[in-house]
């Protein structure tokens, strides 16, 4: 079936005993399938977008890490990638775009401006998206290097992987 | 060494002879700043100016470069030029026949904010003004669609005054997404 042994010790709560008979639980393996296909949503709007085209492309290859589909369309993706500044005109539409995403969703805030507003401190510049939408991993630099956006990708399969809920439902579970 | 230097006397430049000939009274003042001649033009008389500048086949300056405005009033020594008009509109012009700038400003009262619209001379006004009008409030009669172009329809303000705060009036923290058509 193509599953190597590595891939079976790779992915966690996945036992495999003698023969080919794996043992695991339901949840293990959908989030095992989930964090080596996710598929992103790029919303970049400044220089951190240049960065994420160069991590898309093939010298940094995020296809290696099961990223690489990206998905023009947010009713077919499951990562946003805010990549840039956000003014207060974008931001409505940045939140229209994450709530048409379905669930389960993950949210990378690239660079200095999505995740504070950088050193735009001005009248029409969001001080971070995360005032209005669930982000789950948050990358410094300005711009980040590609490596930290793969980086942040990684992170964001270890939070699956570990079974760990997405940041815009952590509120629903707590009660 | 003691000879006397020769000042050269530089001609005058033909846009400002033909002014003086045919619009002398709309002139308030005229300089030079690194190499762009600066005209300042009454306002009642500023449409005319600009057409005249635009029409006339020997000047022809079809081309306008830039329409924008500045605050002036916490520029003491500027608003006391011009009889403490606050907002100056500055039209920056070029004209490809002489290849030569030309920058017009016009001085503009804070109680009277209104200046006839370029944008039937020049089509590339139209948005210019709509800036203009965004970032300072400067109203200009006759443009065809006078509405804000870069900040949000329901902005209150004019964020480029010097009167507004930089960090804002907390626009960037309130948003209603109900209410948001987008």
């Amino acid at each position: 079936m193509g599953l190597t042994n590595t891939d079976i010790q790779s992915a966690q709560g996945v036992e495999q005993t003698d023969g080919n008979i794996i043992t695991t639980t339901i949840d293990k393996v959908i989030n095992w399938g989930r964090k080596n296909s996710l598929w992103p949503m790029p919303f970049g709007t400044a220089c951190c977008a240049i960065e994420m085209m160069a991590t898309l492309a093939s010298k940094f290859d995020l296809s290696r890490f099961g990223s690489e589909a990206i998905r023009f369309s947010p009713r077919q993706s499951d990562l946003l990638i805010v990549s840039g500044r956000i003014s207060i005109k974008m931001m409505p539409v940045l939140k229209r775009i994450y709530d048409q995403m379905p669930d389960p969703k993950w949210v990378i805030s690239m660079g200095a401006c999505a995740s504070c507003g950088g050193v735009f401190d001005t009248y029409t510049l969001i001080q971070g998206v995360d005032q209005f939408i669930p982000v789950d991993v948050y990358i410094p630099g300005c711009p980040p290097r590609p490596e930290d956006l793969i980086d942040a990708v990684l992170q964001v399969q270890e939070k699956i992987a570990s079974g760990a809920s997405p940041k815009g439902v952590e509120h629903l579970l707590e009660t | 060494m003691n000879e006397e230097k020769e000042v050269e006397v530089q001609p005058k430049p033909l846009v400002l002879q033909k002014l003086e000939e045919h619009h002398a009274d709309a002139l308030l003042s005229q300089d030079e700043t690194r190499g762009t001649l600066v005209i300042v033009v009454r306002k009642e008389q500023a449409y005319a100016v600009l057409e005249y500048l635009k029409t006339d086949p020997e000047l022809a300056y079809t081309f306008l470069v830039d329409v924008t405005a500045v605050d002036n009033s916490q520029m003491e020594s500027e608003l006391m030029q011009f009889d403490y008009a606050r907002f100056m509109v500055v039209y920056q012009l070029y004209s490809y026949q002489g290849q030569c700038r030309l920058r017009v400003k016009v001085p503009v009262h804070e109680n009277d904010l209104s200046i006839p619209s370029v944008a039937g001379l020049w089509r590339g006004a139209n948005w210019l003004e709509r800036e203009t009008y965004d970032m300072f409030g400067i109203n200009f009669d006759g443009h065809p669609d006078l509405r804000r172009i870069l900040m949000p329809d329901d902005f209150d303000g004019h964020p480029l005054r010097k009167d507004y705060p930089l960090r804002g009036r907390g626009e960037r923290e309130s948003f209603n997404f109900d209410k948001q058509n987008v």
